[in-house]
Parts: C-alpha cells; structure tokens; sequence
C-alpha cells in the first residue's frame, strides 16, 4: 500500500473513531462538573476544579442500592443460563434419546419469539402468581437457559472426541463427572463467551425490569437512570454521572476481555 | 424397549428439564397468553373480560397503531442501509490490518456494549435545545428532538451511531475469510481495488450480508429503549416504534387486550420478514453456485 493510501486509511479510521469517542468523552467531563460550572462554563470545557459532587448525589438517590440489584440480578442469570445450558446442550449433543431431535429444533424455533412480544402476556403471568416487584420476577425468564446459549454448546460439545469422553466412561465416571471434568474444561472458550455476551445483555437489559418493578426496591441502574433523567431533565452533570455509573462496569469489563468480546460477538452474532 | 433405552431417555429429559421448563414457561405460554389476551380486557388491576374480537377490530382500525407501523418500517429503512454501509466501510478500512487496527475495531464497538438506555440518556443531553453539546458547538438553537421532521432521522442516527461497529466486526470476520490468493490473483490480472472489491469481496461477503441484514431488521423493528428517553414516540408520534406503542399501551393506557393484538401483528411481520429475507437470498446464494 503506498503511503499515501495509509494516510488516507488512518485519516478514516481517525475520524470513525473521534465520533465514537467525544459523546462519551464530553459525558464523563459534564459528570465532573458542578451545576454552577456546567451553567456559567461552555458545556465543553474542563471542569476546573472537577467534583464528585454529582456521584455523591446519586449515592443518596440510591443508586448504589440499583448496582447491587443489577449486579446480582447478572449473576443469578448468568450461572442459571450456563448450568442449564450445559446440561441441555449435552444431552442434544452426546446422548441418544427418542425425541431428541424433533425436541431441538422447537426449541430453536422459540429463537424467533421476540421480547417486545412476550413481556406483556409476561407481565400478567407473572403478576398472577404475586411476583411483580420481587427480585424472582427480575431473574425468572432468562435464568433457565438459553435457545441462543443451547445451539452454540451443542455444536461445540458434538466436536469433543468421543474417546475422550469413553476415557472417562471406562474410568468409572458417571455423566456429572463427565460433564465437570472432561466436557467443561473442554468448552472453556465457548463458556467465556457465553459468560460475556449474557452479562452485557442482562446488565442493559431494561423494558423487563422496567415494567416488572416499581420503586426503589428492586430498581436496576437502567431504570435508575431512565427516572433520573426524567425527574431532573434540566440537571445534566447528575444525569451524566448515572449515565457514566450505568456504562463503566461493562466498558471496564470490555477493556479487559477485549479480544476475547469481539471474537464472542462474531461467533454468536448476539441480539 | 430395552432398558438401557429407557435409562438414556430418562438421563437426557432429566438434563433437558430445567431448560424446557423456561422455553415452555417464559416462550411458548406467553404465546399463547398473548392470544388469549388479545381477546379479553384488561386495565392492569381490575377483572379480566371476555371482549370477543373487539381489540382486533379496534386496533387494526386504529390511525395510531398504523402510524406506529409506519414510523418503524421508516425507521428500519434508514437505520438498516445506513448501518450496513457504513459498517461494510469501516470493515473494509480495519481489513487493511495496518498497525493500530485493533485499537480502532476495540473503539468502534464501545457503543454496541453499553445499555441502550444509558446511550440513549447520554443522547439526550448532547441534542438538548439550550445546553446541550451539539446546539453549544453549533451556535444556535436546533430542537434536534422536538421538531416532526428531524425527529426520527435523528433517533435512527443515535440508533446507527450504536450499532456501526458491531456490523463492522461481521464483515471484517467476513472479508478476512476470504482466501487471500483469490484476491492477489485478480490484482496480478489487473483488477483495480473497486473491481476487487466489486467481483470478489461482496459476492463472497454474502452470507454476513445475510445475516447482518437479518439481524438487523429484527432487532431494529423492537428497538425501544432509545425511543423510550430519547423521545418517549413523539413529537406527535413521529418516533412511535412498534415496541414503544405496545409498551404505551400496555402500561400507559392501561389497554392491555390491545397491547395483545398489536403484539401479535408485529409478532406475524417479522416472521414473514425473516422468510421473505431468507427466500430472495437463498436463490441469490443458488444463483452464485451454479
């Protein structure tokens, strides 16, 4: 490539990536800015001095109590989603059972339900049996497995050695120990990124909890933020900061993960 | 049947349980919930009726709801080219593998990992009339969100601004799959970068094309969270996307038989979408092979 193409190549990226890059930028500067900065300063400016005023204010509007629901509310999901995934995706891939096929492909077709379908009729089962508002009612529909989670297991069990698992089998171990010790560290990979594309998907996750829970008591930081914003719609730098509390974890997680996020993205083309 | 048959069935049922029970819990009954629904009335708190046809016939009848359809199909027309091309641009720029390339594929999805809504808040500040960043940079007033024109042009270009780069990172896999050999051969026989580009790299591309499309249809037509506090559907529902006038609906208007019905309509659309899109490529895909 002549050096002249490069400039221009890089000239694009640059650009592609300053777009990204300031609307987050100039979020987290507001987030550190006093009211009084953001009105009399340019809303561009470096604050000077910045503040932890704002983060201080969203720690009494209990935005810490919203982290807390929203990083438990993750992990039931997640451990619910891979344990049961793992199961099923074993017995679709490595055991042989009248049904079984027939049995896998309704349960891919149930891939096609979309959520802005299911979360009315949702809404009244759910309310029906008393658990509107309860954490149950937050973790309930995803933690029992997922179509998505299934049909990447299985492919990936189906290509584990049968000798390695007979190894097993001939050594005296029974499906659990199978499962523990041959197959899951086998998967790894796989589960990684599992692991990572449920958790960016039930931290953002936000009309489920939004119509299921009411007040502060089982409030994510989705709904925190969306109440805030609509509360205190002219107060920018306390609306920046539950922004900023809402997007770092999983920017931070991003950052750390990054390879393996972008490779789980492309394998599981989720959403 | 044997009873080692009968062992294998009980051991694959017993691990498959836990997960039928969600799919036929939390996927199949509300289906049928929801069709039951759409035959009843119900205001959230009271008694559920009987109501017969009635919300069908209200609800198809209904200039709002039609408006809703409307705004979405709008909406999918603009996020979905523009996401598309601009993430096959981006992709075709990173697959240059110059160094700092994954720097810039790592910046590129930020977006696409944060909470919609979180974006969407984010957004809403940036556009705001008086002090907002982009009006302050400007220098004048432009009511990016509350004009009926600039409204939904708007809200799709946040919606694009989220998604570019993780269209990107399907053709990027895409084009870097492509055997490198083919691509030199066309260069030793002269073929320019755009005729490289044109015979080789989209024919190959077809298959993420597929799928991003795909994907990108279903998942643009039950966007919500960034309507929701962007523009909570207005003004004068030029932003009401389907998903935001169930959820109004249902939890606005307390007229959860009509939510129901509307569900289900979107529900029917984008399967005859899905199969509509899946049936013109395949026969593209054939055409190719033979």
């Amino acid at each position: 490539m002549s050096w002249f193409s490069r400039i221009l190549v890089y000239a694009a990226l640059t650009v592609g990536a300053l777009i990204t890059l300031t609307p987050f930028a100039l979020g987290l500067l507001t987030s550190f800015t006093t009211p009084q900065q953001f009105a009399t300063g340019s809303p561009l400016g470096i604050p000077n001095p910045p503040t932890l005023a704002n983060y201080a204010a969203l720690h009494g509007a209990g935005f810490g109590r919203a982290a807390v629901v929203t990083a438990l509310m993750t992990a039931v999901i997640v451990v619910g989603q891979l344990t049961f995934s793992v199961l099923a995706a074993y017995a679709f891939a490595r055991l042989n059972f009248a049904g079984r096929d027939v049995l896998f492909w309704i349960y891919i077709l149930t891939m096609l339900v979309p959520p802005s379908v299911t979360v009315v009729p949702l809404y009244l089962m759910l309310a029906e049996v008393g658990l509107r508002n309860t954490f149950w009612a937050l973790v309930l529909p995803f933690a029992f497995g997922s179509p998505y989670a299934i049909f990447l297991l299985r492919e990936y069990f189906r290509a584990i050695p049968a000798d390695l698992l007979k190894a097993a089998r001939v050594d005296g171990a029974n499906t659990a120990d199978v499962l523990v010790h041959v197959v899951v560290p086998a998967s790894r990979p796989i589960l990684v990124t599992l692991f990572l594309i449920t958790v960016v998907s039930q931290w953002n996750n936000f009309m489920w909890p939004l119509v299921i829970t009411s007040g502060s008591k089982w409030r994510v930081l989705t709904v925190a933020t969306a109440g805030l914003q609509s509360q205190y719609n002219a107060q920018w730098t306390l609306v920046m900061a539950a922004t900023t509390v809402a997007i770092v974890p999983l920017i931070a997680l991003f950052i750390v993960f990054q390879r393996r996020v972008v490779r789980s993205i492309v394998v599981s083309g989720l959403k | 049947m044997s009873t080692g048959r009968v062992r294998r069935a009980a051991l694959g049922y017993t691990l498959l349980a836990p997960s039928l029970f969600g799919a036929a819990a939390f996927l199949l009954l509300p289906m049928l919930v929801v069709v039951w629904l759409s035959l009843q009335r119900w205001d959230l708190l009271g008694p559920i009726r009987f109501v017969g046809l009635a919300n069908w016939r209200s609800v198809l009848t209904d200039p709002t709801f039609g408006n809703s359809l409307l705004v979405t199909a709008g909406f999918v027309g603009l996020v979905v080219p523009l996401q598309t091309i601009l993430g096959l641009l981006a992709a075709s720029l990173l697959a240059r593998q110059l160094p700092g390339s994954p720097f810039f594929r790592t910046v590129y999805v930020l977006p696409w990992i944060c909470a919609p809504l979180a974006i969407a808040v984010l957004w809403r500040w940036l556009l705001a009339p008086t002090d907002g960043a982009i009006n302050t940079v400007l220098g004048r007033r432009v009511e990016w969100l509350t004009d009926p024109t600039l409204a939904l042009p708007v809200v799709s270009a946040v919606t694009v601004w989220t998604n570019v780069g993780y269209v990107a990172l399907f053709f990027l896999a895409g084009i870097l799959a492509i055997p490198a050999d083919i691509q030199r051969a066309a260069q030793l026989d002269g073929a320019t970068s755009w005729q490289r580009f044109r015979r080789i790299t989209l024919p190959m591309l077809r298959p993420t094309l597929f799928f991003v499309l795909v994907t990108g249809v279903v998942s643009a037509a039950q966007v919500f969270d960034t309507v929701f506090a962007l523009t909570n559907g207005g003004p004068r529902n030029r932003t009401d996307l389907v998903a935001h006038r169930i959820y109004a609906e249902a939890f606005g208007a307390a007229a959860v038989g009509r939510a129901a019905v509307m569900a289900i309509v979107v529900f029917a659309i984008l399967i005859a979408a899905t199969v509509v899109q899946h049936l013109f490529f395949r026969r593209r895909i054939t055409y190719e092979l033979v």
